[in-house]
């Protein structure tokens, strides 16, 4: 955690910042989607509170906050309880590991009669060595959220919502887990910051034992492994339960699935969880497939060197040079949290039987031919051949 | 005391507590989530250890996909019958006393081991185990790959087994997925 009291308050501010993050970005993501739909389905969407329907999210949370609590008289009070809670904790858990930018260096100064540091933050809640199997362990807990909402509710229909749930989810994680070994076995590693300063510069590989450079192509994972990158978009859109994949709350044969019978804000925190799985679900993708937080042709001590030149001091310059990474991070993962609502109203909804059959019958078998044959790859282009 | 030893004991509680309680609450949906519990401190107590590998593998494993299916399975019946019959009988009285008698054999060992060292591991061996077993992934992967090859490629032999017996099962008891 770190060595001092000022380190390790200030690891603990990160973690309880990045998990407000997450929830913070939640209703601009709601609006996000009711303008996105609207534009989609050739609509206006909610534009008359405030400028362009924006403070729409205020009055949201007011009527949340003040419904009337509400718990079915038959169900099971305290697992109807805990679901909510269930479900907005992984996706905080796996959010807080993923990296959001570059570290920051910190010199030494002094503060009340004191020297502190030099000390160095990384830009995360806290950095795990096996980075994306503990992701995986944290978010394959999401599906108790919704087992335990459709049970406790003792209602048909959140109870069908729930099982259906369950088995898309262990169905879909199969695929997931192994989409990623091909980009695992490309980077040699488990942690997501060694991927991530791993994609800096131009695109270079080792073809036969000789390394090859294309200066014009950034050195991003989707270049390596694009078929794992298509089979890990489509098994997150299943792990988020978002159309096309959203039988778990189909209404029109489930009334509301899992959540039939909760209101106000217990309701609104399965969409906290829903909507934080999707942001953990393109941290991923960029992490993985587009760089992490790098932007394509500059190397982080490049800006360093820009903001040090300008005049600022070290722990300044790198102060500097991690936010507008950070920004490159986010505007890369709102491109993918775009994705996610062009195609909720772009494709209708599976079937429950073409859903389990894309999922064993055609995305395992994709996603194990994709592990083997880059393992073969892989280790064909780094042996040396002459 | 250590911040680490106090999270040691916490987590022991805790996984204790929730292993008690897998096995005396009498409804089955409780008692599978129990266990899921147990298994995410279970979790903990590895990555106290620094077997980081073991418990995301535990957590992805055993908490999120086992033990999901169990909750799962369980949901989909009327357990009311099976809880009464599970706690009152002859049946779960003999099972009871063979299950203590069971328990009480293994506490007994263990007092007795540790005093004649029966179950002491070898210490060459433990210290030979202990320089093999780094932290890392990467050597748990050299050690089950090369010392270990032929038992992990036997239980995973053993899985091809279960699972193609699974499918013959069901393809010959009829139902969905009948041959004919």
């Amino acid at each position: 955690m770190g060595t001092d009291i000022l380190e390790i308050s200030i690891n603990f501010a990160k973690m309880v910042a990045i998990f407000l993050l997450m929830v913070q970005l939640v209703p601009l993501l709601v609006w996000v989607e009711r303008r996105g739909s609207a534009l989609i389905q050739n609509r206006l969407g909610p534009n008359r509170v405030g400028p362009l329907g924006l403070t729409q999210l205020l009055a949201d949370a007011v009527k949340f906050l003040t419904k009337e609590e509400f718990v079915p008289a038959k169900s099971h009070r305290f697992l109807f309880y805990l679901a909510p809670i269930v479900a907005l904790l992984p996706a905080a858990v796996a959010f807080n590991a993923i990296p959001l930018s570059h570290p920051i260096e910190v010199e030494a100064f002094e503060w009340l009669g004191h020297t502190w540091g030099p000390y160095t933050f990384l830009f995360q809640g806290y950095e795990i060595g096996i980075g994306i199997v503990f992701v995986l362990g944290v978010s394959s807990l999401a599906a108790y959220a919704l087992l335990l909402a459709g049970w406790a509710s003792d209602n048909k229909y959140s109870l069908i919502g729930a099982l259906r749930a369950s088995a898309q989810m262990i169905s879909y994680e199969l695929a997931l887990g192994l989409s990623i070994v091909g980009i695992l076995l490309v980077f040699n590693t488990f942690s997501f910051s060694e991927m991530v300063s791993q994609q800096v510069g131009p695109l270079s590989f080792m073809f036969f034992g000789q390394e090859v450079s294309i200066p014009f192509l950034p050195n991003w994972g989707i270049f390596f492994q694009p078929l794992g990158a298509i089979l890990l978009l489509a098994a997150v859109f299943a792990e988020t339960n978002r159309l096309p994949f959203d039988l778990p709350e189909a209404e029109a044969e489930l009334v509301a699935g899992y959540h039939t019978e909760y209101g106000g804000i217990k309701m609104n925190m399965f969409y906290i969880g829903e909507y934080g799985h999707m942001l953990v679900a393109s941290a991923l993708m960029v992490t993985f497939y587009f760089g992490g937080y790098h932007i394509p042709f500059i190397t982080p001590d490049q800006i360093n060197e820009f903001f040090s030149g300008r005049g600022h001091g070290a722990t300044q310059a790198s102060l500097l040079t991690a936010l507008v990474l950070h920004l490159s991070f986010f505007a890369k993962i709102a491109v993918f949290l775009w994705v996610f609502v062009w195609v909720r109203w772009t494709l209708p909804r599976f079937r429950y039987d073409q859903l389990m059959d894309l999922g064993w019958k055609t995305m395992l078998p994709w996603a194990l031919a994709n592990t083997i044959i880059t393992a073969i790859l892989v280790l064909m282009m780094r042996s040396s051949w002459s | 005391m250590e911040m680490s030893s106090i999270l040691f004991y916490l987590l022991a509680a805790a996984t204790l507590f929730f292993g008690f309680r897998t096995i005396t609450v009498a409804n089955p949906i409780f008692s599978a989530l129990n266990l899921a519990l147990t298994m995410i401190t279970l979790a903990g107590i590895f990555f106290m250890l620094d077997a980081y590998f073991i418990a995301g593998v535990q957590l992805a494993v055993y908490a999120g996909a086992v033990m999901v299916l169990f909750v799962m399975v369980l949901m989909l019946f009327d357990l009311s019958g099976e809880a009464r019959a599970f706690s009152r009988g002859m049946m779960s009285g003999i099972l009871k006393v063979g299950g203590v008698s069971l328990f009480g054999i293994i506490v007994i060992a263990t007092i007795m081991g540790s005093f004649s060292n029966i179950l002491v591991i070898d210490s060459g061996e433990a210290a030979a185990g202990q320089a093999l077993v780094q932290p890392t992934t990467r050597d748990l992967a050299v050690v089950l790959f090369s010392r270990y090859l032929l038992a992990f490629e036997l239980l995973g032999l053993l899985l091809l087994v279960v699972a193609v017996g699974v499918v013959a099962v069901s393809r010959i008891k009829g139902g969905t997925h009948a041959r004919d």
